[in-house]
């Protein structure tokens, strides 16, 4: 082989050589082009949506919450009983990367700590520890003076600004916390529950109470500020980008005179206080003491506070109207007086004796007493239930036997919840021969029915079903569902969104005679029974006490519960009457400490119209 | 003489890279600004300036003979390594690495000219032992060339610049005239031993281990079988040089590749675990690192993708000016202009560099001599591979490692080192008659 064959033949190779680089090339850029117009075209629209949500940030603009009013709200008027309402609140903030340098940032805190309370040094620290664009809070709730101060006087406050944050404001602390409740930051667990909802974990959320049963229509929906934002959230403009929506006012059942009474008449008491209209459901008042400050609960800072709170032995945060069952005792007479005379087993002008104590004849005799250990002598069933005598309805109740009383304390509810709109509402308790059965693995005795036929033993109700049952007697049988939103009003101008009606809920056919019994025997309580320190009043009142023993400490007086059940007026004409419970826990009896609170709340009634119908009927 | 010289001179190649460069110093231009504060940080116009200088070095290279360049290749070699070892040692560390020589107005990144001169080094001893170069042991001095420039580019912490030399090499050897079947040898170990590890690595993470992993995880069975496979190719090596069967090539090669692969796919895949685990992960998958190794690749689409067709105008790309994309004058140059461009303009600029890559590689096929057609498929070569890898990190094809885009990112060494080599390109161009 010769020198040149050899060139010849190695040049040839590097030109093939060369072709196949530039068509290794080739490919690559069709490679690369491919690609670029996959990005681009194919999936182009996907992209340009992540661009989008890279450089927009919306700044919610948290709408305004509904405020409460009491029923007596009127657009005219200029006194109106706010319950619940906002309190205009700043925070103040700056952006450090607003400002020349840290020594700028640190006269300008300097000047801050001159007049509001702060540790300038403490606060510059904390700043300094965070993102330079971020937007640091220096201090909460400043007041209002201060803010113009400040906004006066740029040069010494540069960059300094300030959002407006409204603060919650419960006007009557205490007297309407278990109604109202209280709104607080929602948590990880609510968040997991509502966030499908609209909620974000800046939102604050009802916990309680009204804020918490209607927090979808109190709080509106937020509305957003539109910013262009780049990585290190620095904004080139912003839009309103959507407005907010205000959340609703609420006008509530509740009378705030009413409730002012109830909330003062218990303030030396545990218990509670339920005014309800009886032809409506309307709850007229609600009182539960002791009682919280939800302001305190909604401040800052405030754990210490909430723990104390959460561990008083009287646990405030109960709200005893609903969330507590106690016996229902002798007003529990009623229930079995009503199914006595429906079933056609007993006539109320059947007289029986009372020594003042009654023999339950068994394998061993039981005595008991009668209520306040005296002799009724002879007796009807009107005057045993205005005088409250255990052992008329010891007779009845063993007659009768303790079917027919499940029954009929079932048909009035006290097994169930009213349904009021409130959260955390218990069921009473009612029991029955089964039940016993299994939870104690014995059978129903003659001393479970006599104990059950006074309201005593197993049976348990709440305060607010009781009242409920009471209104269905007022009612003639009639039950409505009680609720404290009288009207939905719009926040913007206080136009009326919703009215709410009343909701039959039970409607218990019972006899003229059963109801004439009842009602007869309730009145001759206030008129010479047990409540007799109502009948001064003027307006009529039907009635009935009752002086619940727990069962765990019978023995001992100071665990006695005090009841009083109870409507006014006492009228067949007047449909519109009201209904009230009282339950005083650990009060001597409910003759002795139920009726009085019962009185001023009667009385305050009467002094602010309530049976102003009633009187006019009569004249 | 001196005109029909100048006559061969490739004027669309110089008008395509002026384009390519106008392109670069308007992104630049682009990038630089800040639509918050409305400033413009100016780099542009150091870019130009580094334009104009690299232009004036281009016109005083292309003056100069390329074979006079040629026979100063190991000392040009020499001397850049010398310098580039400096710096390895005492240079301040600027964004993480060593890389730069700081003279105070400018710095200087001697890993950017290491390119060229080895590139030079390459075609010249190729172009010495082109007759002997399909011999196995003729490739181990041009591994030996690469070798020091790459291992102290890595010492500086520029991974991306260190790799850029290996396809170079693969190239040149392949054009110069290397056995295929050693360059597809050493490339199969090269896969065998990458590509197992990275396929165990990435069914292990999602969870999925099986027998194969089992295999090169555990005890001695790997380098059991690697050593029969070893063995295997010994006795068909020995075979084959008493005998000298051809067919026995077919037996002892293969074995040889397989056995070595089998050798070093378990030691790379243990020392791939760990921090290198986790960057190529995030470059299968970079959605699950959003926020650190996936953030450059993820954010690299985004503004790619959301260009479009048409793009989203200069000045305006929301992923560039709104500072989401990373180094934006420089490894992320090419998301810009096709944020900006759009998919037209990207193409526009795909095929300008094409041609760039086409008429340099043209300049080889046309050049007198042989150094001349080597010198100039290293710089062809320089150029293509800087494309392709930036271009294909910026789609996600490639794990990102910092690599500009010649011509188009910020960086005076960068842009000096491009010109040169396009000097170089005219002087083989204009002193072909002279052969």
């Amino acid at each position: 082989m010769s020198f040149t064959s050899i060139t010849a033949k190695l040049n040839e190779e590097f030109r093939k050589r060369v072709f196949v680089f530039i068509g290794i090339i080739f490919i690559s850029f069709m490679v690369l082009i491919i690609q670029v117009f996959r990005l681009q075209v194919v999936y182009g629209e996907e992209y340009k949506l992540k661009a989008k949500i890279n450089m927009e940030d919306y700044v919610p603009i948290i709408s305004s919450r509904g405020e409460m009013y009491d029923r007596n709200f009127s657009l005219t008027s200029e006194n109106n009983h706010v319950i619940a309402s906002n309190r205009p609140s700043f925070n103040l903030t700056l952006i450090r990367a607003k400002f020349e340098d840290d020594s700028e940032l640190e006269k300008c805190l300097f000047n801050l700590s001159r007049i509001i309370d702060i540790n300038y040094t403490e606060v510059f620290n904390d700043i300094k520890s965070k993102n330079k664009w971020e937007h640091c809070i220096i201090k909460e709730d400043v007041p209002f003076e201060k803010i113009v101060n400040i906004a006066s006087h740029q040069h010494l406050y540069p960059h300094i600004k300030w959002e407006d944050v409204p603060v919650r404001v419960y006007n009557y602390s205490e007297m309407f916390s278990h109604v109202v409740g209280y709104i607080g930051s929602i948590n990880k667990d609510e968040y997991n529950e509502y966030k499908n909802k609209g909620y974000k974990y800046y939102h604050k959320l009802g916990k309680y109470g009204l804020e918490k049963q209607y927090d979808a229509l109190l709080r509106g929906v937020d509305g957003n500020v539109r910013r262009i934002v780049d990585v290190k959230n620095r904004t080139e403009g912003e839009e309103i980008g959507k407005e907010p929506v205000a959340g609703n006012n609420l006008v509530l059942t509740i009378d705030y005179n009413i409730q002012k009474a109830a909330y003062e008449a218990l303030q030396d008491y545990v218990g509670t206080v339920i005014v309800m209209r009886a032809d409506t459901g309307e709850i007229i008042s609600l009182a539960s003491n002791p009682g919280f400050n939800p302001n305190v609960i909604i401040a800052k800072n405030n754990d210490q506070v909430f723990q104390e709170l959460q561990n008083d032995k009287n646990k405030p945060f109960l709200n005893r109207a609903i969330q507590t069952r106690y016996p229902p005792a002798s007003t529990f007479k009623l229930v079995t007086a009503i199914a006595a005379l429906e079933e056609g087993k007993w006539n109320p002008n059947t007289l029986n004796y009372c020594p003042g104590y009654y023999i339950l004849k068994g394998f061993v005799d039981t005595v008991k007493q009668c209520y306040k250990g005296t002799a009724h002598g002879v007796i009807n069933m009107y005057q045993a239930i205005g005088e409250s005598c255990n052992v008329y309805f010891y007779n009845v109740g063993y007659k009768i036997g303790p079917t027919p009383i499940m029954k009929y304390a079932e048909y009035f509810g006290l097994n169930e919840k009213t349904g009021i709109d409130l959260p955390g509402e218990v069921t009473g308790f009612v029991p029955s021969q089964k039940w016993k059965r299994r939870i104690f693995g014995q059978s129903w005795y003659d001393g479970d029915t006599v104990n059950l036929a006074i309201g005593q033993g197993f049976i348990s109700v709440t305060p607010v079903e009781m009242a409920s049952f009471v209104s269905g007697i007022a009612n003639n049988g009639v039950i409505y569902k009680p609720y404290l939103i009288k009207e939905i009003r719009s926040q913007d101008n206080m136009q009326i969104i919703q009215e709410q009606k009343r909701e039959k809920i039970k409607e218990i056919p019972l006899s003229g005679m059963t109801l004439n019994t009842v009602k007869t025997g309730m009145r001759m309580s206030v008129t010479s029974g047990t409540s007799v320190r109502l009948n001064y009043l003027k307006v009529p009142i039907a009635g009935k006490t009752g002086s619940a023993q727990t069962r765990s400490s019978r023995k001992d007086e100071s665990t006695q519960h005090a009841w009083f059940v109870g409507f006014a007026p006492y009228s067949d004409i007047i449909n519109e009457k009201y209904v009230v419970a009282v339950l005083i826990e650990r009060g001597v009896a409910g003759a002795a400490t139920a009726v009085p609170v019962a009185e001023k709340m009667f009385y305050t009634m009467q002094s602010m119209g309530y049976f102003d119908d009633e009187k006019q009927q009569h004249q | 003489m001196k005109n029909s010289s100048i006559s061969k001179f490739d004027i669309k190649l110089l008008i395509a890279v002026i384009i390519v460069v106008s392109f670069g110093i308007l992104t630049i231009y682009s990038a630089g600004f800040d639509p918050i504060d409305k400033l413009n940080t100016g780099m542009y116009k150091r870019q130009i300036m580094w334009f104009v200088i690299g232009f004036i070095m281009m016109i005083g290279v292309s003056i100069v003979d390329y074979k006079f360049i040629g026979e100063f290749a190991p000392y040009i070699y020499a001397i850049n390594l010398f310098i580039l070892i400096l710096t390895t040692f005492f240079a301040p560390v600027i964004r993480g690495s060593r890389a730069w020589i700081d003279f105070g107005l400018f710095s200087i990144q001697p890993s950017e000219f290491m390119k060229l001169s080895t590139v030079i080094l390459l075609a010249k001893y190729i172009e010495f032992r082109e007759r002997d170069l399909h011999n196995f042991r003729e490739l181990f001095i041009p591994a030996i060339i690469i070798l020091f420039p790459v291992l102290f580019i890595i010492l500086q912490s520029d991974f991306g610049t260190a790799m850029i030399f290996v396809p170079i090499l693969f190239a040149m050897l392949f054009i110069g005239g290397a056995d295929i079947s050693h360059i597809v040898s050493i490339l199969s170990i090269a896969f065998i031993t990458f590509v197992i590890p990275l396929t165990l690595l990435y069914a292990e993470d999602l969870g999925r281990v099986s027998v194969i992993s089992d295999f090169f995880n555990k005890g001695m069975d790997v380098f059991i079988v690697a050593g029969f496979f070893l063995f295997v190719a010994t006795l068909f090596y020995l075979l084959h040089v008493f005998f000298i069967k051809k067919m026995f090539r077919y037996i002892y090669m293969p074995s040889f590749v397989f056995s070595l692969g089998l050798i070093f796919a378990p030691i790379v895949k243990r020392l791939l675990q760990g921090y290198q685990k986790n960057r190529i992960l995030a470059f299968l998958k970079p959605d699950q690192y959003p926020h650190d190794l996936g953030y450059n690749v993820i954010q690299s689409k985004i503004a790619i993708g959301s260009g479009g067709l048409i793009g989203k105008g200069l000045l305006k790309g929301t992923q560039t000016q709104l500072g989401f994309l990373p180094e934006t004058t420089s490894d992320f140059i090419f998301s810009v202009i096709s944020e900006e461009w759009g998919f037209i303009g990207v193409f526009i600029l795909l095929m300008v560099l094409f041609f760039i890559i086409f008429r340099s590689m043209k300049t080889a096929l046309d050049s007198a001599d042989k150094f001349g057609s080597l010198l100039a498929t290293g710089i062809t070569c320089v150029y293509f591979f800087h494309i392709l890898i930036n271009v294909g990190i910026t789609v996600g094809l490639i794990p990102v490692t910092g690599i500009p885009l010649v011509f188009v990112s910020y960086g005076g060494s960068n842009m000096m080192m491009s010109m040169i080599g396009l000097g170089l390109l005219m002087s083989i161009q204009t002193k072909k008659s002279g052969f």
